[in-house]
């Protein structure tokens, strides 16, 4: 566990748990019946904390941040994050989270300093406060020189550093990214990398989904693998690798890729094309 | 509503940066007032009873000025917020839900009046002028432009509910069965019964109906209540449906 959440402790922000979940429970209807596309997850983050949430497409993690983020509403069970239940007061939980999901969501026809300024305003700080502090964000993530370039014209890179920003505009006590370095190339993707770092050294605690297992390896203090909406494994990297190297007699250290081929039941041969490792 | 504001005018803002998507607005009504008028001006000259004086092109300036207050292009900027994420980016703040919807509807608004402005200004000079006088020239472009907010609501209707841009463009076809099925080229006494009977029952003819009066005659208030009250009663239940929807939207 982070030395932060130690740190934390004596922030009257944090009470609790940054995110918490009792048996939560999202339900679809589809067009072949009802999809149980989340069953009974129960997690448990600690404030100041970088914490993974992995798992093959379609086992539910995107589903489950929806869900912590307010984007979709929940079948049963209970969530709070930093301290909120976000179904009770959903508009309570907006101020204290940021949210950048997959794909970095943008306006394209907005320049990258209107977007900031405009998310700020949405967050009811005044037409100086905004300006100022979206300049601030712009020099954080390097993006000064293309500030009043619309959006369209960035790289995927710089988008991904802009969502981040945006999600940052109101120093969010924590911060989900949903699948930050999906589609990004390997310098790209050491830049978000470091502004995560960075981001959760001062202080924000970061829940992070993610294909790539390096980056989870690299980045999380702790993660769980999430399949068929329920969690199958959840400690930190190290904690799972030797209770597989353990449980299974292995001579040497197993990768966190066969702790998730293990929990999900899949071999390398089956899941090809699903499982992706990177060398950023 | 100062977080309605600030919505709308980041689509107002949209809006000016995609002059193709502004562009038809205008010249497909003035195309449809140009050829409309080539067809039937002779038909019907100024000394047509139903002209009060006035060419032909004055009886058909409101079915164009309807037409381009009826694209939608809000709700396909919609969709395209709603398919690139940033719908959900906007969803996560801690702004009013009504807001979301609202915001794009007060834009509508002023977009409207812009759109009524020029299409009268462009009328010009074909001969027309407003015999309402200056309140009416008033009335003429807020009745245009909150049809424009009724239409457009309808149509976000369709893009919250299916978030599809090829859905949300068709039922945007909707509006031309109403447009035909209205005293679109003659007065509705002059229609055959059957087509009376669907005008009378089709809410754009009242609309149509004073947008005319206010163009060809000295005000006629009941015309122009009747089209005020039609737009105001659609007005109303779009923006309750448009409320119902994104708080139910998941």
């Amino acid at each position: 566990m982070s030395k932060l959440v130690a740190q934390r402790a004596g922030d009257p922000r944090f009470v609790g748990p940054a995110v918490e979940t009792h048996g939560l429970v999202k339900h679809y209807k589809g067009r072949d019946g009802v999809v149980e596309a989340v069953r009974g997850v129960d997690l448990r983050v600690e404030a100041g904390e970088i914490f993974g949430f992995l798992g093959p497409n379609g086992a539910g993690k995107s589903t489950t941040v929806r869900m912590l983020t307010t984007l979709l509403s929940i079948t049963s069970g209970t969530a709070r994050v930093a301290d909120v239940d976000v179904g009770r007061e959903p508009d309570v939980a907006r101020r204290r989270m940021g949210v950048a999901l997959q794909e970095a969501g943008l306006d394209p026809r907005q320049t990258g300093r209107e977007l900031l300024v405009l998310q700020c305003r949405l967050f009811a700080m005044s037409p100086a406060d905004a300006a100022s502090r979206a300049q601030q964000l712009l020099e954080l993530v390097d993006l000064v020189e293309a500030a009043d370039r619309r959006i369209k014209g960035y790289s995927g890179g710089m988008k991904r550093r802009l969502d981040l920003a945006s999600a940052l505009v109101h120093e969010p006590q924590v911060l989900f990214l949903d699948e930050p370095t999906t589609g990004l190339d390997p310098a790209s993707r050491l830049v978000v990398w470091e502004e995560v770092r960075r981001i959760n050294g001062h202080g924000t605690t970061v829940f992070l989904t993610t294909q790539y297992l390096e980056e989870a390896d690299q980045l999380c203090d702790r993660i769980a693998i999430i399949d068929g909406g329920r969690i199958v494994r959840e400690g930190t990297p190290a904690q799972l690798k030797i209770e597989l190297q353990v449980r299974l007699g292995l001579d040497e250290e197993p990768s966190l890729d066969d702790v998730f081929l293990d929990a999900t039941g899949r071999t390398r041969e089956r899941v090809a094309g699903v499982v992706r490792e990177v060398g950023a | 509503m100062s977080y309605t504001w600030v919505l709308g005018r980041r689509a107002l803002r949209e809006a000016l940066r995609t002059p193709e998507a502004l562009l038809p607005t205008l010249f497909i009504p003035m195309f449809f007032l140009v050829v409309n008028l080539g067809q039937a001006g002779k038909i019907f000259p100024s000394t047509t009873g139903f002209l009060d004086g006035q060419n032909y092109a004055a009886f058909q300036l409101p079915s164009s000025m309807l037409l381009a207050a009826s694209f939608g292009t809000a709700a396909l900027f919609l969709v395209e917020d709603i398919e690139g994420g940033y719908f959900d980016k906007l969803r996560s703040s801690p702004v009013p839900r009504t807001s979301l919807v609202l915001g794009r509807l007060v834009a509508e608004v002023v977009k409207g009046l812009g759109i009524a402005v020029v299409l009268v200004l462009l009328a010009l000079p074909f001969g027309i002028h407003v015999a309402s006088g200056f309140v009416g020239f008033l009335l003429l472009i807020a009745l245009t432009a909150l049809w424009a907010v009724v239409y457009v609501g309808f149509m976000q209707l369709i893009a919250l509910k299916t978030r599809s841009a090829a859905a949300t463009n068709s039922g945007g076809l909707i509006f031309f069965p109403l447009l035909f099925l209205t005293p679109n080229f003659v007065p509705r006494h002059m229609l055959t019964r059957p087509m009376e009977v669907a005008a009378t029952f089709n809410p754009v003819t009242y609309v149509m109906e004073a947008l005319r009066s206010l163009i060809l005659q000295d005000m006629v208030w009941g015309r122009v209540l009747a089209g005020f009250g039609v737009v105001g009663a659609l007005g109303v239940v779009m923006v309750l449906l448009n409320l119902r929807m994104i708080r139910h939207y998941d």
